[in-house]
C-alpha cells in the first residue's frame, strides 16, 4: 500500500521541482491562505490522475500483486497523505514570506480539498480517458466562481445564514467535518466498487 | 498440483464475440504455446486468467487457488509480459525498478540487475526511447527478478526481430530448466512454438479447439496429398477440411488411420505444421 502511494512522488518527481515555486507564486500575490492550502493539496493527487487514466497503467497496476480495493485505498489514503505534505510546505512558506495564516484557514483550506476530492475521485473512473483536463477546468471556473455566489446567496437567503449565525462556532465546524468525512467515506466506497467492477 | 492454471466452463461475452465454454489446462513444469488467428480470443482468454477480466460465468484456478480470496497469493507468484508496454512510458528502468519491484515479496535486485547487463539495457533513459525489442527486454527483466513460477506473455514475439525472437526462445529455453517454472505464451507466429512449446492450445473463434502434447498434434494431425479422382463424398469424411486443386487435393485429417485404411499407398501423407492445422481449422468453419 505504501508503496502505491509512493508511487505518485516517484512518477512526479520532476514536476514536483515546479511545486514549490508555483506555491511562493500563490504567496507573493497574496492569494488567501485558505486558498493556497487549497491548491496545493490539489497538485499532486490529481495530477497522478493525469497518469493513471491511461489503460496500460491499470492493466500494470492489477497485475502486480495488489488488489483492486487497495488499488482505490492508496488513491484516498494518498489524497490526505500528500495533502499533509503539501500543507506542512505550504505553511512554511508563509512563515518563510512573514504572511498571518490561521487555523481555521488551514482548515477551511483543507476541508474545502477533501471535499472536492469526494466529489471527483469517482468521476475518474466512471468516465474513460481524459478526464483530468474538464476536471481542472471545472475547478479553476468553481473557485472564480463559488465566493460571489455564495455571498450573493447570503444576502438573499437569510433564513439559512440567520441558522448558521445561531449555531456557535465549534458546532458549525464540528458539523462540517462530519458531513466532509460522511463524503468522503462513501465517495471512497463508490469509487471502490466501480473500479472492481472494471475491465481492462 | 498438476495444473497451473485451470480454467471451468469459462465463458465471457462481448458485443460481436464471445469466448465459450473454455476449458483450459496449463500443465505444471511445461511451455504451453496459446494459438490462434488474431481476434480469436487469446487476448481475452489472457486477461480472464490475469483477474484484468472477469469471466461470466465458469472458474478460474492459478495455482489451484482462486481470485477472490488468493488475488495477492496468486500475482505474487506471476511474472507478466504483455504485447505493449504498460509501463510509464515517461520513466527510466531504473524508477520502474523503483515501483514494481516494493510490490513484490520475493523481488531480488541483484537478479533484475543480472538481467539488465544481460539484455543491455540502459537504467537511465526513458523507456518511451527504446525500441520494441528493448521494450519486450525490459518487461521481460522485470518478468524475471521476482522468481515467479508462472510466466504468463501476451504476443511477446511480435513485433521482434528474427534474431532477437530466437534470443528469446533461448532464454525462455534456459528458464525452463529449473523444471519447477512454467510458461504460457500466446502467439500467431507458430514456428516460434516448434522450438520450445510443450503443449499446444489451440483457439479459434473463442472456443478451445484442443489442448495437446506437441507429440499428440504431431500424431494426430496430418497433411494428404493424392489425386482429385480419390475424393467423394465418403472419402472426403476422414478429412478436416480439403483444399482442391487442378493438380490434386491437399487436405487436413485428425485421423490418419482411417485415411491410411480408405487410400492406402494412392496417397502422400505428411507431417502437418501448425501453419497449416490453423488455416485448415479455419477452413473447416466455413465447410460445414
Amino acid at each position: 500500500m505504501f508503496n502505491l502511494i509512493r508511487r505518485d512522488a516517484i512518477i512526479q518527481k520532476r514536476q514536483l521541482l515546479l511545486f514549490i515555486p508555483f506555491i511562493i507564486f500563490f504567496i507573493v500575490m497574496n492569494s488567501h491562505p485558505a486558498l493556497i492550502f487549497m491548491v496545493a493539496s490539489i497538485i499532486i493527487p490529481f495530477n497522478a490522475y493525469a497518469y493513471d487514466e491511461k489503460a496500460e497503467t491499470n492493466i500494470l497496476l492489477n497485475s502486480l500483486p495488489y488488489t483492486r480495493k487497495e488499488i482505490i485505498a492508496s488513491r484516498y489514503i494518498g489524497a490526505i497523505v500528500y495533502m499533509g505534505i503539501s500543507i506542512g510546505l505550504t505553511s512554511l512558506g508563509l512563515l518563510v514570506f512573514d504572511k498571518p495564516f490561521t487555523l481555521t484557514d488551514l482548515a477551511i483550506g483543507s476541508g474545502l480539498f477533501l471535499a472536492f476530492v469526494a466529489f471527483t475521485f469517482p468521476l475518474f473512473y466512471i468516465f474513460r480517458g481524459k478526464i483530468t483536463t474538464v476536471i481542472m477546468i471545472s475547478f479553476i471556473i468553481l473557485a472564480a466562481v463559488l465566493p460571489p455566489f455564495v455571498s450573493f446567496l447570503a444576502k438573499h437567503l437569510t433564513i439559512i445564514t440567520d441558522l448558521i449565525a445561531s449555531l456557535s462556532t465549534s458546532a458549525l465546524y464540528t458539523g462540517v467535518a462530519v458531513v466532509i468525512v460522511l463524503l468522503y467515506a462513501v465517495s471512497w466506497g463508490v469509487t471502490t466498487s466501480i473500479y472492481q467492477r472494471k475491465a481492462f | 498440483m498438476e495444473n497451473v492454471v485451470e480454467l471451468k466452463g469459462v465463458a465471457k461475452n462481448f458485443k460481436g464475440f464471445s469466448v465459450n465454454n473454455m476449458n483450459l489446462q496449463v500443465k505444471q513444469g511445461f511451455v504451453t504455446g496459446f494459438i490462434g488467428a488474431n481476434g480469436a480470443g487469446k487476448s481475452t482468454t489472457i486477461k480472464m486468467i490475469m483477474n484484468l477480466l472477469k469471466p461470466d460465468v465458469g472458474e478460474v484456478k492459478i495455482f489451484g487457488l482462486d481470485y477472490a480470496t488468493h488475488e495477492k497469493a496468486i500475482k505474487e507468484r506471476i511474472g507478466f509480459v504483455y504485447d505493449g508496454n504498460v509501463f510509464f512510458e515517461g520513466l527510466n528502468l531504473k524508477d520502474i525498478k523503483r515501483i514494481v519491484g516494493p510490490a513484490y515479496k520475493k523481488w531480488d535486485d541483484a537478479l533484475f540487475y543480472q538481467y539488465v547487463e544481460q539484455f543491455k539495457l540502459p537504467l537511465n533513459k526513458a523507456i518511451k526511447t527504446f525500441s520494441k525489442g528493448m521494450q519486450m527486454k525490459a518487461s521481460l527483466a522485470v518478468a524475471l527478478s521476482h522468481h515467479a513460477e508462472l510466466i504468463i506473455m501476451d504476443e511477446p514475439t511480435a513485433g521482434l526481430d528474427p534474431i532477437f525472437r530466437r534470443e528469446l526462445l533461448d532464454l525462455l529455453q534456459e528458464l525452463m530448466l529449473d523444471g519447477s517454472r512454467t510458461i504460457f505464451f500466446s502467439t500467431h507466429i507458430t514456428t516460434d512454438l516448434d522450438r520450445i512449446a510443450d503443449y499446444i492450445a489451440f483457439i479459434q473463434n473463442g472456443e478451445l479447439v484442443f489442448t495437446q502434447s506437441i507429440h499428440e498434434v504431431a500424431e494426430t494431425y496430418a497433411l494428404v496429398k493424392g489425386g482429385m479422382d480419390l475424393l467423394d463424398r465418403d472419402t472426403e469424411k476422414a478429412f478436416v477440411h480439403v483444399h482442391p486443386a487442378p493438380t490434386g487435393f491437399e487436405a487436413l485429417t485428425d485421423n490418419i488411420k482411417a485415411v491410411n485404411t480408405i487410400f492406402g499407398d494412392s496417397v502422400v501423407i505428411e507431417r502437418a505444421s501448425l501453419e497449416e492445422i490453423m488455416y485448415y481449422m479455419k477452413g473447416r468453419k466455413s465447410y460445414v
